[in-house]
């Protein structure tokens, strides 16, 4: 999949009577690291939800390249090249790590469930590709030696690794982490923060990432939108959103970690 | 003729209606359908029946025994079988009460045998009335009264006492009512036992209008449910029109349609609603937050 | 890289040996057992095959299903009636009828595609319940509450009504559909199910057309019951809309919560129980009831991994 950038265009959301994102437009550039950041209740999971395809905007549209998405299914989405990370990992407890990760081999398991039935051969080669595409992945997630492992027995940490896995294995050039680094202690989170500027390089991504650890931001960002009430208060730079008097002011009577 | 069908349709609603108010104080408290609500109302009446005969009570005198009696059914059965429950997919819980269900049917079975018997209405001595035109039972009036009293007194509860609101607060949001130091367990025994005791009260009426025997309340049971859902799980009140509506197109659809298919009818109707508004006529979706 | 142990201690694993056993004991005792035996142990396979197919639906998709003896029910009926107006043999009937029975399931998937737990158990109630009635109803056709005389079995010229015979045409259908249903629930497909069980958001999120899958859970544990059902057809040559009522479809999910939800060995024990049970219970009216009901409680309150959760359990400990 080539490589696009993410357009999101006036962008409304509403639930209920409250109006969650409110004529919100931004871009992430192809291979560039985009943090979406604010104060709670700002708007960005609303945001995240909709770019996903999980829920409609009310107006505006989210362009990735040429290709409108607003109106597709998440799964659509998804084959377009857009990866959501959530923040609670979803494993499936009883099966292995690496079926957890083979669930997002789609484009090489692609035959009937006929065949599937059947036990063809054709069925039986695909499913081996899928496996080593899967060891090569989980080698550069670090999670290769609990491939066997029950996914119920993966610590936290490891968890969001696979997740992270996963999207790789979909084969998504656009990642959207939602606090990626919640409940990670130090050690992991530099381990995490390091594999996606690894993944960014030789992987050729483009990632957008709502964290509140600023000096994750200020790490891993090239660029930071600030929404505030739905709003777009600031883009630019971490250092010149940081410094931004209108940022400091959204943010008061909010700890601001690592500021 | 119509307002015959309709006003028949009405009496038979007021069934399902009480059913699906027992059903729905259980399932907006705790997220749990209770498919044994049936047979523990079932229970309940032959328990109040063997009193009536045994001791030779008076109706009313044997009322509040049978409601006691009911709100205990209501908290062992939360204690045993759903507070094990908890956190769980709510799959179990339906297997779990569909199991109590078909125990409890089997042991009513065995303590009382498989005869029909007749049980005494409250309103024995009160004469059919006319209602538009129309021969109206007292049996099937009262059932319509007791419904909305029901729902008028646990609506009031749930609102306006301090057990009442623990109560909507747990099954709300369980882990921050634990935070502020509400006894979820208490406050959900507490649902249950509104729940049979509403049970209770919906076998006490229906018994004298259908004959009490094992079997009574099956059929009722899975009308209680789509009643409530063709009206929309919001509300006691909208679970009470839903029921209504459905004794009503039932019985139309028996008249003007045909009689035998007259359930089908209703549940393929019931379907159709669902896929229109899969909550239900009146019903509101609880959002949750991804 | 992983190590591989060779094929063959692969294979003979103490499950695999424990099914095989139990293979061959069914197939002495189907032999030369009494007709009565012979009956229950076709019952067992026959069901069987039901919960392997409501497996694939409820343990692994974890969509709910109170109606599934209407699948039941359509693949007994329509492969009795494929034979009775058209002559068809069995092994004929029997498939063709189960194809009216998988269109007709996944037909039922779109309406559940929108509706969940609660509202989906009442349109599966629903769907159960029309079957039912439509059947004892369409007088003409199905011959209503009178029943259907189902023809005999006929392979070639050979007769198969005899119980005995008739097995090998049923343990012949169990071995492919669980072998089937195996190679589904540990490729794509079944892991697609599970993900869809696990959070249909994430799902979704990861390319997994949600709705194709559900699709394909409802259609192939309709083909399995369907195919079930014609089985039971030609076994008891006579079928009346009474015994698939909601009571049957409450059994089936019994089957296997008790035997243990996703597994095919589980399937195996919850039919066996559903079939025994009532056997071993013959002189007391109503314990068979209680056993039933109280056993799917206790199930679900101290052993929601069924019997085959203790089996595995066992397994764990002595490794």
């Amino acid at each position: 999949m080539k490589l696009d950038n993410l357009q999101v265009k006036s962008v409304s959301v509403s639930f209920g009577g409250v109006q969650a994102v409110r004529n919100v437009s931004f871009t992430v550039e192809p291979g560039r690291i985009v943090g979406l950041i604010g104060p709670n209740g700002a708007g960005k999971s609303s945001l995240l939800n909709c770019i996903s395809g999980l829920s409609r905007p009310d107006a505006g549209s989210v362009m990735l390249g040429s290709k409108e998405l607003v109106g597709l299914r998440p799964d659509q989405i998804a084959e377009c090249g857009l990866g959501r990370v959530f923040q609670h990992p979803e494993v499936i407890g009883e099966l292995s790590v690496l079926d957890n990760l083979l669930v997002a081999c789609h484009r090489n398991l692609q035959f009937s469930v006929l065949s599937e039935m059947l036990g063809l051969p054709s069925v039986r080669q695909a499913e081996m590709k899928a496996r080593e595409e899967v060891e090569k992945v989980a080698r550069l997630v670090g999670l290769h030696e609990s491939l066997q492992m029950n996914a119920a027995s993966l610590p936290y940490g490891h968890r969001k690794l696979l997740e992270l896995g996963r999207v790789i294995l979909l084969g998504s050039k656009l990642l959207l982490l939602d606090e990626p680094i919640a409940g990670l202690n130090e050690a992991e989170i530099e381990q995490l923060a390091q594999l996606i500027m690894t993944l960014r390089s030789k992987g050729n991504l483009s990632v957008l990432l709502v964290e509140h650890n600023m000096g994750l931001v200020r790490q891993l960002c090239d660029e930071a939108v600030v929404l505030d009430a739905g709003q777009v208060i600031a883009q630019g730079t971490p250092e010149q959103v940081l410094n931004d008097p209108k940022v400091l002011l959204a943010y008061l009577g909010e700890v601001v970690e690592n500021a | 003729m119509i307002a015959e069908l309709i006003i028949g349709g009405l009496a038979s609603g007021s069934l399902y209606a009480l059913i699906a108010i027992a059903i729905v104080l259980v399932l907006q408290a705790t997220d749990i359908p209770n498919f044994a609500q049936g047979e523990m109302s079932m229970f309940s009446t032959f328990v109040a029946y063997t009193i009536l005969n045994r001791y030779g009570l008076s109706w009313w005198g044997v009322l509040p025994l049978t409601l006691v009696l009911a709100a205990i059914q209501g908290v062992i059965v939360q204690q045993v079988v759903i507070r094990p429950l908890l956190g769980a997919p709510v799959l179990n819980a339906v297997i779990a009460t569909l199991g109590l269900n078909i125990a409890l049917h089997s042991l009513a079975a065995m303590i009382w045998g498989a005869q029909t018997h007749v049980m005494q209405s409250p309103l024995a001595d009160v004469p059919n009335f006319k209602f538009f035109g129309v021969n109206v039972a007292p049996d099937s009036a009262l059932s319509i009264v007791v419904s909305v009293a029901m729902i008028l007194i646990f609506t009031l509860v749930l609102r306006h006492t301090r057990a009442g609101i623990a109560l909507r607060a747990a099954s709300q949001n369980q882990a921050v009512a634990k935070l502020m130091g509400i006894p979820i367990n208490r406050a959900f025994a507490m649902a249950w036992a509104m729940g049979a005791v509403a049970g209770a009260v919906a076998g006490l009426l229906v018994a004298p209008i259908v004959f009490l025997d094992v079997n009574m309340m099956s059929p009722l049971l899975i009308k209680g449910f789509a009643g409530a859902v063709l009206g929309g799980l919001g509300s006691l009140g909208s679970v009470f029109v839903g029921g209504l509506m459905l004794g009503v197109i039932e019985n139309l659809m028996s008249a003007y349609i045909s009689a035998s298919f007259s359930e089908a009818l209703s549940f393929l109707l019931i379907i159709f609603v669902l896929i229109v508004a899969p909550s239900g006529i009146f019903g509101r979706v609880k959002t949750k937050k991804v | 890289m992983m190590t591989q142990a060779s094929p063959a201690t692969r294979f003979l694993t103490i499950k695999n040996s424990m099914l095989g056993l139990l293979g061959i004991f069914a197939i002495v005792a189907s032999q030369f057992g009494g007709g009565y035996m012979v009956y229950l142990i076709n019952l067992v396979c026959i069901f069987t095959l039901v919960s392997i197919g409501l497996n694939l639906l409820v343990g692994f998709s974890g969509q709910i299903s109170l109606g599934h003896a209407g699948f039941f029910a359509i693949g007994a009926y329509a492969s009795g009636l494929l034979g009775k107006n058209l002559d068809m043999p069995f092994w004929l009937s029997i498939p063709l009828g189960s194809m009216v029975a998988t269109a007709i399931g996944a037909l039922i998937a779109l309406p559940a595609l929108r509706l969940k737990n609660l509202y989906l158990a009442i349109a599966t109630l629903g769907f159960g319940i029309v079957t039912q009635k439509l059947i004892f109803e369409w007088r003409a056709f199905t011959g209503g509450g009178g029943g259907l005389q189902v023809p005999l079995p006929k392979f070639a010229d050979y007769d198969l009504s005899d119980g005995r015979h008739m097995f090998w045409a049923i343990l012949f259908c169990l071995v492919i559909g669980a072998w089937m249903a195996n190679k589904v629930a540990h490729g794509r497909t079944g892991r697609a199910l599970a993900m869809l069980r696990e959070s249909e958001v994430a799902a979704g999120c990861l390319g997994i057309r949600i709705s194709h899958y559900k699709v394909i859970a409802f259609a192939l544990s309709a083909f399995y019951a369907a195919i079930a059902g014609g089985l039971y057809a030609y076994l008891v040559r006579y079928i009346n809309p009474e015994s698939f009522n909601t009571n049957m479809s409450i059994m089936f999910l019994a089957m296997i919560v008790i035997g243990g939800m996703g597994s095919i060995p589980g399937a195996l024990m919850g039919a066996a129980f559903y079939v025994i049970v009532p056997e071993l219970l013959r002189g007391f009216k109503e314990a068979p009831g209680l056993v039933f009901g109280l056993s799917l409680v206790a199930v679900m309150v101290l052993m929601p991994t069924g019997l085959i959760g203790i089996w595995r359990k066992f397994e764990a400990k002595k490794s």
